[in-house]
């Protein structure tokens, strides 16, 4: 994700539970917010349908990989 | 970017713009493939699949269509460079514009343009970058008398254009438009020859752009070599102020 988005910060420094988005967040805004669905897509194979849901999964790490998880796609 | 042939789609190919882009890239860049967005007139972008077979394809579009747009990127593939070209005038006084007149320009002009890039932007954020150029015109910069809708078109693509270059920057995805004058072969038809003659005057080259001299400037746009240069809109007007 750090390289993908070209974060200034090492992926080490992204806790799997902090959340991505927000003020207490790592300070992801809306245009990486679509990289990040772009991105899972071309990786996982998990299509992101709509914001609700990118809301939920998109949250942090853990939730992403949750996601990819419960749909089989890990 | 991929190392695949550069795969292109410029609207409206059948017109003297269109045709001119299509013609440079394929001339210029032997390893492209050239998608010639068309409606129902078709005759000169044929000759250019005829000319460059493997090369040059027709791609029916229209570009008002959102489904349109899906069946087109379908047909393309990975596209790696978008130019909305396609456009239309429809000139009157503003208290005799009939709204159809109103919309009908700013659909062809501005609303497609919206659809174009929101097909093109999937493909491109997988390839990880690529370059929308759209085809504004000096008509945004020094609105006339006579094209309020026109104009209002083309000045609402240069600020698309540069709103969606923040959107896209991260993503190595360039937009940007040019704004062309006059150009040979592409008069309003319902110029007299004195008028013709008054506008050249006035034109500090005293002549029109050559639709080569555009499109070479789009060919630099799509380039690799403008790859820092995003949301600018560039006016091509021999020297008109």
């Amino acid at each position: 994700m750090a390289s993908e988005l070209m974060l200034e910060i090492d992926a080490g420094e992204i806790a799997d539970d902090k959340p991505l988005f927000g003020p207490e967040g790592i300070g992801l805004d809306s245009v990486d917010a679509l990289q990040l669905v772009v991105a899972i897509e071309k990786h996982f194979k998990l299509k992101i349908g709509d914001q609700t849901q990118a809301r939920e999964i998109l949250h942090s790490v853990d939730s992403i990989a949750k996601a990819i998880e419960e749909a089989g796609l890990a | 970017m991929s190392d695949d042939p550069r795969r292109i789609l410029i609207t409206g190919a059948n017109g003297t713009l269109g045709h001119a882009t299509a013609l440079y890239f394929l001339e210029r860049d032997p390893a492209c493939l050239v998608f010639l967005g068309v409606r129902e007139r078709r005759d000169r972008a044929q000759v250019l699949v005829t000319e460059f077979p493997g090369r040059a394809f027709l791609c029916p579009l229209e570009t008002m269509s959102a489904e349109s747009w899906a069946a087109a990127m379908n047909q393309i593939g990975p596209l790696s460079v978008l130019i909305n070209n396609a456009g239309c005038h429809d000139d009157a006084l503003l208290a005799n514009m009939t709204q159809a007149q109103w919309s009908g320009v700013l659909d062809v002009n501005l609303n497609a343009v919206f659809l174009g890039c929101q097909a093109a932007l999937q493909p491109m954020m997988r390839l990880r970058g690529g370059r929308i150029v759209n085809i504004a015109s000096l008509s945004a910069l020094h609105p006339p008398a006579g094209q309020t809708n026109y104009a209002a078109a083309k000045a609402g693509v240069l600020a698309l254009t540069q709103s969606l270059a923040k959107e896209t920057a991260r993503m190595g995805i360039t937009v940007n438009a040019v704004c062309p004058g006059h150009i040979e072969g592409a008069l309003p038809t319902d110029w007299s020859e004195e008028q013709i003659k008054a506008v050249r005057r006035a034109t500090p080259m005293r002549r029109f752009a050559r639709p080569d001299e555009i499109a070479a400037v789009v060919f630099f746009l799509a380039s690799a070599e403008a790859s820092y240069m995003t949301g600018t809109s560039l006016k091509l007007d021999g020297g008109l102020v």
